[in-house]
């Protein structure tokens, strides 16, 4: 193996400890045997200034939560673009399947990389104007999500079904060996609990598209589309700090500009600071040495890569007319039923404006109860986390998906005002439930009601059973005050297929309309 | 065989083997009823400690009823099954109490268990109950390695059959808990909307799998077919505290009577009805006492039990 020189050795370390870091946080999102998370687990989405400018811009308020991005942004301001090179985790991604995809520098349109400012400005002024878009081309959110959503629950499946069999029909002498590896493995690495996702193949499917679109070209996200890294270019422009070609001894033989991953470099060797990611190999590889990374006096005129004046215009219009658009289907005025909100999510305006996606509340989530939203909130609420009883139910005395979220969109409930938070509404439904369809006792609902005066009561009653016999049953009925909408009834409801208890997002504490206010009448 | 022995022989067996079949339902060829007919007394006991040392009155309740060496010889695996279904703090008496949980770990210890495994498939996040119940936290503050306090893993579920059970014929059921030398079941005694009371014969749910709900529909026979494959060798009822409303999970400390007991037996049905007593409740009127009594596996009639207080 070639020795390689040191800058590049310190590039990749750097960006081999980030990743490192990355998913060990990942790792420790979940419960962690207190009520209370240790350590900035979600620390990934609060340093990213594109998260926090646009969650500002929809809110217009001050998110003390995103404070350290400006640190990122401030760094940019020095160095350029050195976070999409050293720490960003999707680039360290996409620059280790590198050698795995192959070499492929395709002949592509000379605009494109504008395309990157395009959706920058799309979203922030989508942002302002009700259109929330950050969290569909954030490169977290669309590796977290893909991470939490797919990739880690296939993994954990793939490796639970490997030592199910060893342990099941491996013979004594394997068991010795794979069972305490089974066990540290469930200590270190695996899941407690093994998760489903309603969007698995939809998360997957998006971050498998960054990879694939390396074999069109090298770091083509991180070229063309990536808005975060089109913000940090933009901080780039008046960085002092920057790598320089020097000029008097460059013989322009070409070979920088191939070897640039991000294109940065041009024909006659001039160093653009909007993309260049500061991965140093330009230092170590041009022939002459002439790349030099220092402080430059008085920087040279960028070479310009903004907007025309119609795309700007454009884009700008287009961010502010779709929201209207958005705004006149008939759930923006009577919400779904079916989407419930996780407990302490802001009222649902505030809620998309400040999501992003990402996945965090639905990685800690201890009752599987998070999933991501189809349509359900609109196709601009794709990914939201979204209850789903019947796959899992809020566990009364959890407050994880509050402490994970990095933008505030979930509140942090302490405990004892979580137990009041109502994020919907039990009801049974007759025709289904054993002891009124069947006359068969049941129950199974009261059992678990976790309010300490249970919201589903029962009473008894006569029935006749579908034998004709006479039966005395317990039969359930719900307390609308008591319900705070767990779900733990409709998840445990033993009947097969769907509950006949229902949870609906009727009566939510976060919406302000009263009811006196509500449907279209 | 002499004159003297063969008369000694046939009066035992005229003697015993009229009441082995005055037995109701019990199966002619079942080795426990001949064995529990041919004890020296026909009551079987159940010890009952008053208290406020945990400790002490779990150590009492056993001692009464034969101490823990006649349950746990040494060398033997120990399975104890207490309640840790939800997810409450001990002074919401959802669950079984840690100290309780714990003196019987020490006590089989003592006894030479060999390795002694505590467990319970809950109700709420399994890990939220075992630490805020108090019981994972107290077995580990014992800090011995042949004591473990561990998750359900859900490989271990076995398809077992259930060839004496009149509805419930075949189950999956916790492999630790078939296999172990010395099964002790620790109930928390606490009430239950559908089932009036949960008991011992409730807390054998523990170790079932799969979609458990549906064993409400005839609960009190399933629960008696249950206990003819999860024979509990002791069964020691907490009733420190007892949740007199708004159980099983509980939640207010309204509902929550101290009652500073603990019953010890080792006929599980005996337990469960001297249990059913503290409520001020009969016997009979908790279905899965009733249900497992008719199918001879322990005693209901309280004549039939001798309570020894201490």
């Amino acid at each position: 193996m070639k020795k390689l020189p040191m800058p590049i050795l310190l590039r990749s370390l750097s960006q081999l400890l980030f990743f490192l870091a990355f998913i060990v946080l990942f790792l420790r999102t979940d419960y962690q045997g207190q009520d209370e998370l240790f350590g900035a687990v979600n620390l990934i989405f609060r340093i990213d200034p594109l998260v926090a400018l646009a969650a500002t811009l929809a809110t217009r308020t001050f998110i003390a939560l995103l404070l350290p991005a400006l640190f990122v942004l401030l760094a940019s301001l020095l160095l350029g673009r050195w976070f999409c090179g050293w720490v960003c985790p999707m680039g360290t991604l996409l620059d280790w399947s590198h050698p795995l995809l192959g070499r492929h520098n395709k002949p592509l349109p000379p605009a494109l990389p504008r395309l990157r400012y395009l959706l920058l400005l799309l979203i922030l002024v989508g942002a302002l104007f009700g259109l929330p878009l950050v969290g569909f081309f954030d490169p977290f959110a669309i590796l977290v999500r893909g991470l939490s959503m797919a990739v880690y629950p296939a993994f954990a499946l793939a490796v639970e079904g490997l030592f199910t069999i060893t342990y099941q029909h491996g013979p004594g002498w394997l068991n010795a060996l794979s069972e305490p590896l089974y066990q540290a493995l469930r200590a270190s690495v695996l899941p407690f609990q093994q998760k489903v996702f309603t969007l698995a193949l939809a998360a997957a499917a998006m971050l498998l598209t960054l990879f694939l679109l390396e074999l069109i070209q090298r770091r083509f996200f991180c070229r063309n589309l990536c808005p975060l890294g089109a913000l940090l270019g933009l901080a780039a422009r008046c960085a002092p700090w920057r790598i320089a070609n020097a000029q008097k001894t460059c013989s322009a033989c070409g070979h920088c500009s191939t070897l640039c991953r991000t294109g940065a470099i041009n024909e006659q060797s001039q160093v653009n600071p909007e993309r260049c990611v500061l991965c140093l190999d330009c230092l170590s590889r041009c022939p002459q040495q002439n790349f030099r990374f220092g402080h430059l006096q008085n920087p040279p005129t960028p070479i310009a890569e903004g907007l025309s004046r119609r795309a700007f215009v454009g884009t700008a219009l287009t961010g502010i007319t779709v929201p209207f658009l958005f705004a006149i289907r008939p759930f923006k005025k009577q919400p779904n039923p079916k989407l419930i909100r996780p407990p302490g999510a802001l009222a649902e305006a505030e809620f998309l404006g400040r999501c992003v996606r990402c996945g965090e509340c639905m990685q800690v989530c201890i009752g599987n109860a998070i999933h991501p939203a189809f349509t359900e909130a609109g196709i601009e609420g794709l990914f939201t986390p979204r209850v789903i009883p019947r796959i899992g139910y809020c566990e009364y005395l959890c407050t994880l998906c509050g402490q994970v979220c990095p933008t505030g969109a979930i509140k942090r409930l302490p405990v004892e005002e979580k137990k009041t938070v109502v994020i919907g509404r039990a009801y049974i439904d007759r025709n289904r439930c054993l002891p009124f369809a069947q006359g068969v006792p049941c129950l199974v609902c009261e059992e678990h009601c976790p309010t300490p005066q249970k919201a589903i009561q029962y009473r008894e009653a006569t029935v006749l059973n579908n034998r004709g016999q006479t039966m005395t049953v317990k039969q359930p009925y719900v307390i609308g005050d008591r319900c705070i909408g767990c779900g733990i009834c409709e998840n445990k409801c033993p009947l097969p297929g769907r509950s006949a208890i229902l949870v609906t997002s009727a009566g939510e504490s976060r919406r302000e309309v009263s009811q006196w206010q509500d449907g279209y009448g | 065989m002499d004159r003297r022995r063969f008369l000694q022989q046939a009066a035992i067996w005229s003697f015993s083997v009229p009441l082995v079949a005055h037995w109701p339902f019990s199966l002619p060829f079942s080795i426990d009823s001949v064995h529990a007919a041919s004890e020296d007394t026909l009551r079987v006991k159940v010890g009952i400690s008053k208290g406020k040392d945990y400790a002490r009155l779990v150590r009492q309740s056993v001692g009464l009823v034969g101490g823990m060496s006649a349950f746990v010889k040494p060398g033997m695996n120990v399975v104890i099954k207490p309640n840790i279904a939800f997810d409450r703090s001990p002074e919401q008496a959802a669950n079984t109490h840690p100290l309780v949980v714990r003196a019987l770990a020490e006590m089989a210890l003592e006894a030479g268990a060999a390795q002694v495994r505590i467990f319970d498939r809950t109700c709420n996040e399994p890990r939220r109950c075992y630490i805020n119940s108090g019981i994972q936290p107290a077995i580990e503050a014992m800090a011995n390695s042949k004591v473990r306090c561990e998750h359900i893993d859900n490989r271990k579920f076995v398809d077992t059959t259930i060839p004496q059970g009149r509805v419930l014929k075949r189950w999956e059921i916790y492999r630790d808990a078939l296999e172990a030398d010395c099964y002790i079941n620790v109930p928390v005694a606490k009430h239950h909307g559908l089932a009036r009371l949960t008991l011992g014969l409730k807390n054998s749910m523990g170790v079932l799998g799969g979609n458990r709900g549906r064993l409400h529909q005839r609960l009190d026979q399933n629960l008696a077919d249950l206990a003819t494959v999860i024979r509990p060798q002791l069964t020691v009822i907490d009733a420190t505290r007892m949740l007199l409303r708004n159980g099983p999970s509980g939640g207010r400390l309204q509902d929550v009577r101290i009652e500073n007991t603990v019953l010890a037996s080792a006929d599980p049905v005996a337990a469960d009805a001297c249990a059913t007593l503290l409520f001020g409740r009969d016997p009979d009127q908790v279905g899965s006492t009733v249900a497992a009594a008719a199918m001879g596996l322990g005693t209901l009639q309280l004549n039939r039990i001798q309570r020894i207080e201490g």
